[in-house]
């Protein structure tokens, strides 16, 4: 009898490891496929691409299309290495501005008490809230109109890295505002007494000591910065200021469109810098998109 | 505050007497935030706002740009509010914005609840599941355009004629706008009322892909703070799994979903890139109609009311969770 019970117990105990791994395996396929997919076509000729019914691997691979990526003398290289430029330049410098300018300000919102300071924290979360497009449209009049005939703006990289601290800075002070709030102001106090001003306080003893949150937020920013379409649509016209974004976007719809395999080797090199960001620091985006998230 | 003075004893009363020079130096340190969320914040909202009541129109003149605006008081709000076409507008964002919010509540928590059991190779799974986020929007836009190709060579339709699904030469186009449900009486009414397509509910697919990770992982976190003695109280309680799953892990995890749920309400009520990139104008939700309006009419004024009367639906949806929420609470 007991055998029995027993028995029924580990039977089903087993199928649901089994159903289990089922789930693991469907989840797994869903996340990998489709971004497997945009490498496969990005490996293959056209005239496996055409054939019917369909080739699932490229049979002979070809690098072809990433080789005139980074071929300059190629009309979509130097398309490509333009967007690259601009990305990682209008991204990084994005990131370091939005953190130098970020802590400074989530420090003093996490130490000190001053009159509509509740008001600053609220305001620098609802920037986060507004939708780019509401953005858009003043950037675009004022910069048009009255910036441009002053100061070149348009289709720029300084632009866009101005323009994009307006949904990154906010970010930045509110998950630093968190990060300072978790290290024990003893620490300062103790750096004080021992004759350190409050900025070296915060220099020498905080930041050391911040290290892992600067790196999670400076990533979260990156990225951010690094996706961006919209505001790169508006504001870039040539390889002066073109994002990857943009570059993805007109490599498969215009007049530079050429296959769906150069437009899969575009996207893939687009992605690969995040995708490989997030693969190596996954536990520490998660827990800063936490960090963002949950305690907010 | 007096009492934590005492309790802190030398270090606290430091602390009060540097009060006044601590808030200069607070403001200094703010300062230069403030100044920029004020120059590309602040004022351009506030710029806006003034455009939103004025006709307001972009000359170019001698390759130089000037701005020609005449107030127009509330016509621009009214305009939209007595269009058929934004009102249309605003059923297909909703539309699109509560299927995609069912799909990724659903599929996120499921996920969740999967990679929260303890199996084999979990940290490789936890590691890699995080991919689709990383990846651009619009390199996600182009990569479902490939996967939703409506020839034979379509992964999508490649993949449902080797599973038999679709004959040999059968081929779906499934970014069409065909509407759904219309063999059903009221709901096909309902759908086409909302205006939702195939073409929409696949692009939501496209979509919910590269958000999936954040939920799920965002729920995950919630999941592992829940201690496991609560279920082992309930399970000697009699409580079945079910019961468990709603009056334990739904319950706590509550205030994550509430988070979740305004974040992504936002984001969807705003989505532009994946609709825009592989459909252009053809679904008009509403920040396609914005931009429509603004950079293809050149209608600035009318561009920017239609952006406030987003904003205006975005806080009044955030509003209604919260509440929701916290007065339960």
């Amino acid at each position: 009898m007991t055998s029995n019970i027993r028995r029924r117990k580990s039977t089903r105990k087993i199928l649901s490891r089994a159903i289990l791994y089922v789930l693991v395996v469907l989840i797994m396929v869903w996340t990998l496929a489709p971004f497997t997919w945009l490498f496969i076509t990005s490996i293959s000729t056209q005239v496996k691409l055409n054939r019917i019914p369909i080739q699932w691997l490229p049979d002979p691979p070809t690098f072809e299309h990433y080789a005139a990526m980074f071929d300059p003398a190629s009309p979509t290289g130097a398309l490509f290495l333009a967007a690259l430029r601009n990305s990682l330049v209008i991204a990084g410098t994005t990131t370091i501005l939005c953190l130098i300018f970020g802590v400074l300000a989530a420090y003093a919102l996490a130490r000190f008490v001053f009159p509509a300071k509740n008001v600053l924290i609220m305001g620098m979360l609802a920037t986060r809230l507004l939708p780019t497009i509401a953005l858009v449209i003043p950037f675009y009049v004022i910069i048009v109109s009255y910036v441009d005939p002053i100061i070149p703006m348009f289709d720029t990289r300084h632009n866009l890295v101005i323009l994009y601290m307006s949904f990154i800075i906010g970010l930045v002070v509110w998950i630093m505002r968190g990060y300072f709030a978790t290290i024990p102001e003893e620490l300062e106090d103790a750096a004080m007494v021992d004759g350190c001003t409050r900025l070296q306080a915060l220099t020498h003893v905080i930041l050391p000591l911040s290290v892992p949150g600067l790196v999670t937020t400076g990533l979260l920013a990156f990225l951010l910065a690094w996706d961006e379409f919209l505001l790169a649509l508006i504001f870039s016209r040539t390889p002066n200021a073109y994002t990857l974004p943009y570059f993805v976007f007109i490599v498969g719809s215009s007049q530079y469109y050429q296959s769906p395999a150069a437009v899969a080797a575009g996207g893939f090199l687009a992605a690969l810098p995040p995708v490989l960001l997030a693969l190596i620091f996954q536990r520490r985006l998660v827990s800063g998109l936490t960090a963002g998230a949950v305690k907010g | 505050m007096a009492e934590s003075v005492v309790r802190r004893g030398k270090a606290g009363l430091l602390r009060v007497g540097r009060r006044r020079g601590e808030q200069r130096f607070a403001l200094a340190l703010m300062t230069p935030a403030l100044l920029v969320t004020l120059l590309v914040t602040l004022v351009p909202l506030l710029y806006a706002l003034y455009l939103s009541f004025h006709k307001a129109e972009i000359v170019v003149v001698g390759g130089r740009g000037g701005l020609l605006t005449e107030f127009a008081g509330l016509k621009n709000y009214l305009y939209f509010l007595r269009d058929s076409r934004f009102w249309y507008s605003v059923r297909l964002t909703s539309y699109f914005t509560i299927t995609s919010l069912l799909i990724e509540m659903v599929a996120g928590i499921g996920m969740a609840l999967v990679l929260n059991e303890e199996f084999f190779g979990r940290g490789i799974v936890r590691a890699l599941f995080i991919l689709p986020w990383a990846v651009p929007t619009v390199v996600n836009a182009r990569m479902w355009g490939l996967i939703f190709e409506p020839h034979a060579y379509g992964a999508l339709n490649g993949l449902l004629q080797t599973l038999h699904i679709l004959g040999p030469t059968e081929t779906l186009n499934f970014l069409a706008p065909i509407p759904i449900f219309q063999n059903v009486p009221l709901l096909g009414e309902i759908t086409s009322w909302l205006g939702a397509t195939q073409g929409i509910n696949w692009l939501i697919i496209g979509d919910t892909w590269k958000v999936l990770p954040v939920v799920a992982l965002l729920t995950l976190a919630g999941l592992q703070t829940i201690p496991r003695e609560l279920y082992e109280a309930a399970e000697v309680d009699g409580a079945n799994a079910w019961q468990r799953f709603w009056l334990i892990t739904l319950l706590r995890l509550r205030p994550v979903l509430v988070v979740i749920l305004v974040y992504r309400t936002m984001e969807l009520f705003r989505v532009f890139d994946i609709i825009y990139i592989l459909m252009a104008y053809t679904i008009p939700v509403l920040a396609i109609e914005t931009f429509r309006q603004a950079f293809v009419f050149g209608l600035f004024g009318k561009g920017s009311a239609i952006a406030f009367l987003i904003g205006l639906l975005i806080l009044l949806v955030a509003f209604i969770y919260i509440r929701l929420i916290y007065v339960e609470e």
